[in-house]
């Protein structure tokens, strides 16, 4: 059995507490752990952003991050992003768009989209997909997930 | 008094019903479900290629805590092949034939101790001769694949006159043939002015859902199975799994949770399900498998790998004469839907154009490589690749501009070909003159051509390809119907019960859509219940480009029998004739005025709460018009027919053999639009799919062994890569497709590698008929035909 | 081997001391390590080290005639900083090249350096730019300190001259000299999200018509990333016309050493080497 710690964070702003074997990835502890299943798992090697999450203001993938040095951090996911009026815009652009066919790139895609817009407000179409250029998506073909992302940009703040 | 005009869902831009779930990760797909009491399964899968297996040892994993059951197949006499050969077992005892081959399987208390099982269980194997080159399969001394266990021969044993090859070899290591005929070839070939002939080598992709493969099994205390399963044939499934397990059909449920993406990866039955089910059983507890991205490469179907030779002809005038194909088809170990794609490749071959002459011929050949499934476009993108460029081919030869030469060829509304497909519909000829128009594409080609030779180090080039794939259904069950039960509470909400499963292409959306404008209700009132066969009437399953053709007819059926009933009660309670009345926005109007006349809510609740309490539920089941084919592979097996035209537009990097897709345009005829959301959805995927398979995408299947089972070196099309794309909808109005729609989900990914061929061989003079087109191939390609990398002067 | 000790210190000496005791895995970004040990290529040893919460292993700073980079600087804060984008404008542009956003935003330059891949993203410029590793240990009761250039830092894929109980602190680049002109060019069909095929990196000081104190630097060529002396030699002082950059590449093709492998064949990546270093050397002329 691999060594435990216990650790303590900020998710979706509730204070959390969790024991988490110390080879263990912030995914799997979201995930099993937590119950939250909004962030999902499709390479575990960083190369998909399926589990793309916000750690301390930057995303990141979840399933390269080790759990315990989660401690004392502040974390967003999925869960999280309708939270604040960006994320709810964003979260209802990819709904209007039709950004949204499996949806199983759709956590990722939304919360990385989040800190995409969080770091450039006023993205142009070029800079979108080079903001999402982590996160594979094997129905859209992108075009309509930069159309909501472009869209949220510019839907009244 | 209140008026309702007239309005319609048709055409307009609808979000899909799943989406705000989705887009907040609600959504609870098989991955995430955990059922009370669940055990975690593994599979141990071989490490040789080819072996056979002397020993196997688990007394060290079923030994380890926290293991509840360690299978092999000793522990399951009672399993019976599967899949669509019927040539392997789930669990593999004597012999393995392909790396991904299951040997043995672990419950445990968690998937990491399962892991841990795997690592305790000791297999000895005694490595047997290798087949992975096709091509040797049919050589005398051929190792042979199946020859012990296949009960009875091949269904094709026998070797054809004339075919090259070992007798011996082949009756044991052909696992399918195809042949089909029309006209007289040597007539054909006598007719030609010219004739091209080429080998065209397609590669082995694969689906790459985002979702990882999953199931969780479950069996209650009378014996009664429910699956949590990414199927998506489930009514099928239903009788296979019986049959695997020796048990009643009746006695299986299928629960379908939505699936990360099914692209026809999901339409065979896989080892993984019943040695899911086998745990179940062994442990009476519920067992869930999911699978690594690692195995999902390794394990999974692919795409078929095609080794096609065609010979065509033409006359000077640019008429066909002939078409004569000839494929291998690396069938990988074991028979699935992949060695069946000939089914659609000769549609291609003899009804994608007029041909009056045409032989087809493929030879499916077991070998100890992954073994390829159904995907998008089912052997449509392969079959069209080589088609495709040897019409630019004839067309250069002829010196005739290949948008003419297609245009003087195309299939016209109302043809009977040859092979029995009647095109009641076509917008083939619109398809290529909106396509060549949008893209500016003789201008372009003309440009291209002139600017062959200069020196620069990015050329620029057009290409273009034409398709023909099913858009109504294809019947090859003894039914392709769907049934569709259809309910509406005392609130004017509709529940609609639909056998056609999502599996995100968005059919849910499509068929309330449909629905909807039928019953003149809002969106929000409709509920689609769809994922669980206990509940929902029969349907053949997600494939075909199937779904809102024949789910939307039987809907559309279902809703019209509920009108009809609605407006004869309605007509009973105002005293106006049934024909003068309609339903709006929820409201039986009068149709002359609009006039309101009474809420439909209003008028179910005083139907149900009458002296003859009646609640309006209707039932309905579409069987399309079309045709089994005869065993001369003839007949009309759509009831409609899906076209489209799509022009590339690429730049080629001489320096490094990069080639990059600028600009895809598309003219599709799909009927009619009916969500333009949905549908421009489905066309930009298809086309990203097809870009991935023409460029970027390559499963290294080297000695039987998958070289890059992830995606740092599988590489999917990201989000800078795409292409600007312009599609044009083409308006045909079938009249067996619902509101007059067709099928589309497969169309778009077809001309894409066809198209691209022939626009690098616009932009460069060189034409390769291998794909993908990566760089390194490009490269090389452009070396031998001596294109000089592009000079440092000016660019 | 299972882990039996964790540690999260927060000061360099903190850190130091765990890691003599040795058996110690060292975490950062964890964008490697994770992915490594999860595909059992690498096993965690019985001490894992997290060593992402010293502090002053996370600044970029200008110290005598030199920038230090922090080795916990993401690669996302080397690409944004000010005195990377002024002095080092080559390092930046490799960092944009680098995996996604994600993976940007998590790995360190510590990691990349330490991971040793020949194909590492920032390894070319950075030998490019004659930096220097910056290798703490501490022996007895003092931090100590040494420094190795980039250049002999590389021993083979995986493996460098960093000792199992020291620690890479900083990347040390010498301001480059007035004049500098740089070019990094990674060969991939994406602009990120793809490991190198091969990367180029050349710089030197423009003198009127030549290029001099000239340096170059190769990725995935060889086993480890390579500094190409014999094309620096050929490009050193010679006039950039075209039969140069033609000589000088061919000295380049010949120089690299590649291997075929699934990414690329060796005859390839020379084609490859040979045609982009002809036309970055192209470029500089015309800059």
């Amino acid at each position: 059995m691999s060594l435990k710690r216990e650790i303590g964070f900020l998710l979706n702003g509730v204070e959390t507490h969790a024991t988490v074997p110390v080879d263990l990835s912030a995914l799997s502890m979201l995930r099993d752990l937590l119950g939250l299943t909004g962030t999902k798992y499709a390479c575990g090697e960083g190369e998909c952003g399926a589990c793309t999450i916000v750690v301390d203001g930057v995303s990141t993938c979840s399933c390269l991050q080790f759990a315990v040095d989660c401690d004392g951090r502040t974390l967003t996911t999925i869960e999280g992003v309708a939270g604040d009026p960006l994320g709810a815009k964003i979260e209802q652009a990819f709904v209007d768009c039709g950004a949204v066919q499996c949806g199983f790139c759709t956590p990722g895609m939304v919360v990385q989209a989040k800190h995409f817009l969080e770091t450039h407000p006023q993205p142009t179409r070029d800079e979108i997909k080079r903001g999402i250029e982590g996160n594979l998506c094997r129905c859209t073909g992108y075009v309509k997930i930069i159309d909501a992302i472009e869209a949220a940009s510019r839907a009244d703040r | 008094m209140k008026v309702i005009e007239k309005s319609t869902l048709i055409g307009k831009r609808i979000a899909k019903l799943d989406a705000p779930e989705k887009a907040a990760g609600m959504t609870r797909y098989v991955h995430d479900l955990d059922l009370p009491g669940q055990l975690h399964a593994r599979i141990l899968r071989s490490t040789r290629v080819h072996a056979r297996i002397k020993r196997i040892d688990t007394r060290r994993a079923r030994a380890l805590a926290g293991v509840h059951a360690v299978l092999t197949a000793a522990d399951v006499p009672y399993q019976r092949p599967l899949g669509v050969g019927k040539d392997q077992l789930p669990l593999k005892g004597d012999k393995v034939r392909s790396l991904r081959d299951e040997i043995a399987a672990v419950a445990a208390d968690t998937e990491a101790i399962a892991e841990a099982a795997l690592a305790l269980i000791d297999v000895e194997y005694e490595d047997l001769p290798t087949l992975t080159d096709p091509a040797d399969a049919l050589k005398p001394g051929a190792p042979v694949i199946h020859g012990e266990t296949l009960a009875s021969p091949a269904p094709h044993d026998a070797l054809k006159p004339g075919e090259p090859g070992d007798a011996e070899a082949h009756r044991h290591n052909v696992a399918m043939t195809f042949d089909y005929a029309q006209g007289d070839l040597a007539a054909g070939e006598a007719e030609s002015d010219v004739i091209v002939d080429d080998w065209f080598r397609l590669h082995y992709v694969t689906h790459c859902c985002m979702g990882v493969s999953g199931i969780i099994a479950e069996f209650d205390r009378s014996g009664n199975l429910t699956l949590h399963s990414n199927t998506q044939v489930p009514f099928l499934h239903k009788r296979e799994f019986a049959e695997i397990l020796g048990m009643d059909p009746g006695r299986i449920r299928i629960i379908q949770p939505p699936i990360g993406g099914g692209f026809g990866s999901k339409l065979d039955i896989y080892p993984f399900e019943p040695i899911c089910v086998f745990l179940a059983k062994a442990t009476r507890r519920p067992v869930k498998l999911v699978f690594s991205r690692e195995e999902e490469f390794i394990a999974s179907p692919t795409r078929q790998p095609v080794l096609l030779r065609l010979r065509s002809g033409a006359k000077k005038d640019g008429t066909l004469t002939f078409r004569d194909c000839e494929t291998l088809h690396d069938n990988g170990a074991y028979t699935s839907w992949g060695a069946t794609t000939p089914f659609v490749m000769m549609q291609t071959i003899s009804s994608l154009y007029r041909v009056p002459h045409c032989k087809y011929h493929t030879t499916a050949v077991y070998t100890n490589n992954p073994y390829a499934g159904s995907f998008r476009g089912y052997g449509n993108l392969q079959a069209t690749f080589a088609v495709e460029q040897q019409i630019d081919e004839l067309a250069e030869k002829l010196g005739i501009d290949p948008l003419e030469m297609r245009l003087k060829n195309a299939q016209d509304p109302g043809e009977i070909t040859p092979q029995g497909m009647h095109f009641q519909t076509c917008g083939l000829k619109e398809c290529l003159r909106t396509a060549a128009e949008v893209s500016d594409y003789r201008a372009r080609h003309a440009a291209a051509l002139a600017a062959q030779h200069s020196p620069q180090r990015y050329k620029r080039g057009v290409g273009m390809a034409s398709m023909l794939h099913v858009g109504g259904g294809a019947k090859i069950y003894p039914s392709d119907g769907c049934g569709t039960i259809l309910k509406i509470d005392d609130f004017a909400h509709v529940t609609l019960i639909t056998g056609a499963s999502e599996i995100g292409q968005g059919s849910e959306t499509v068929l309330a859509q449909l629905v909807c404008e039928e019953l003149g209700i809002p969106l929000d009132t409709v509920s689609v219940v769809n994922n669980d066969t206990d509940i929902t009437p029969w349907d053949v399953g997600v494939h075909a480009s199937r779904t809102t053709f024949i789910g939307g007819n039987s809907a559309i059926g279902a809703a019209r029998k509920a009108k009809a009933k609605v407006l004869a009660a309605a007509a009973k309670t105002t005293g106006i004739p049934e024909a003068e009345l309609e339903l709006r926005a929820g409201h039986i109007v009068r149709t002359a005025t609009g006039e309101a006349l009474v809420s439909l809510a209003k008028l179910l609740r005083s139907l149900h709460f009458s002296d003859k309490a009646e609640l309006v539920m209707t039932t309905f089941y579409y069987e399309p018009p079309s045709k089994h084919q005869d065993k001369s592979f003839k007949g009309d097996v759509s009831a409609a027919y899906a076209w489209a035209t799509q022009v590339v537009e690429v730049e080629v990097d001489t320096d490094t053999g990069v080639v990059r897709l600028l600009k895809v345009t598309g003219a599709h005829d799909v009927g009619r639009v009916l969500n333009r959301l949905g549908i421009e959805g489905q066309i930009e995927g298809g086309i990203v799919m097809g870009q991935g398979y023409a460029i970027t995408e390559d499963l290294m299947v080297d000695g039987g062994v998958v070289r890059n089972p992830g995606f740092r070196d599988y590489k999917l099309v990201t989000a800078p890569e795409i292409p600007e794309m312009e599609v044009r909808f083409i308006e045909t109005m079938d009249g067996e497709g619902p509101q007059g729609a067709k099928g589309v989900g497969e169309a778009p990914a077809i001309c894409i590698a066809a198209a691209t061929a022939n626009a690098i061989c616009n932009a460069t003079g060189v034409r390769i008929r291998e794909l993908p087109f990566t760089p390194e191939k490009v490269y090389r390609a452009l070396h031998r035909a001596g294109v000089p990398a592009g000079p440092t002067g000016g660019d | 081997m299972a882990v039996e000790h964790y540690w999260a210190p927060t000061s360099l000496s903190d850190a130091l001391e765990h890691l003599r005791g040795g058996d110690v895995t060292v975490l950062a970004g964890g964008t490697d390590l994770m992915p490594q040990t999860q595909a059992g290529r690498v096993s965690l040893e019985r001490g894992l080290l997290n060593v992402r919460r010293v502090a002053e292993l996370h600044r970029i700073e200008r110290v005598d005639g030199a920038v230090r980079i922090g080795a916990l600087c993401t690669i996302t804060e080397i690409m944004r900083d000010p005195l990377v984008g002024e002095h080092f404008a080559m390092l930046a542009d490799a960092c944009d090249h680098f995996a996604s956003d994600q993976l940007r935003n998590a790995a360190t330059i510590g990691g990349n350096v330490c991971n040793a891949s020949p194909a590492g993203d920032t390894l070319v410029p950075l030998l490019v730019l004659d930096a220097e590793a910056e290798l703490a240990s501490k022996p007895g009761a003092r931090v100590e300190r040494r420094r190795v250039p980039l250049a002999d830092f590389f021993v083979g894929p995986g493996r460098t001259r960093r000792a199992p109980d020291e620690l890479l602190c900083a990347i040390r680049l010498p301001l480059p000299p007035p004049g500098f002109v740089g070019r990094f060019f990674k060969f991939g069909t994406r602009p990120a999200l793809d490991i190198a095929a091969i990367s180029i990196g050349i710089g030197g000081v423009r003198d009127g018509r030549t290029l001099v104190q000239a340096r170059v630097a190769y990725g995935a060529v060889a086993a480890v990333p390579l500094r190409a002396r014999r094309t620096e030699a050929a490009l050193e002082g010679a006039a950039l016309d075209a039969a140069t950059a033609d000589g000088v590449a061919a000295t380049a093709r010949d120089e690299v050493r590649p291997i075929d492998d699934l990414r690329a064949s060796a005859w390839y990546r020379k084609e490859l080497v040979f045609n982009m270093t002809r036309r970055i050397l192209h470029d500089v002329a015309e800059a």
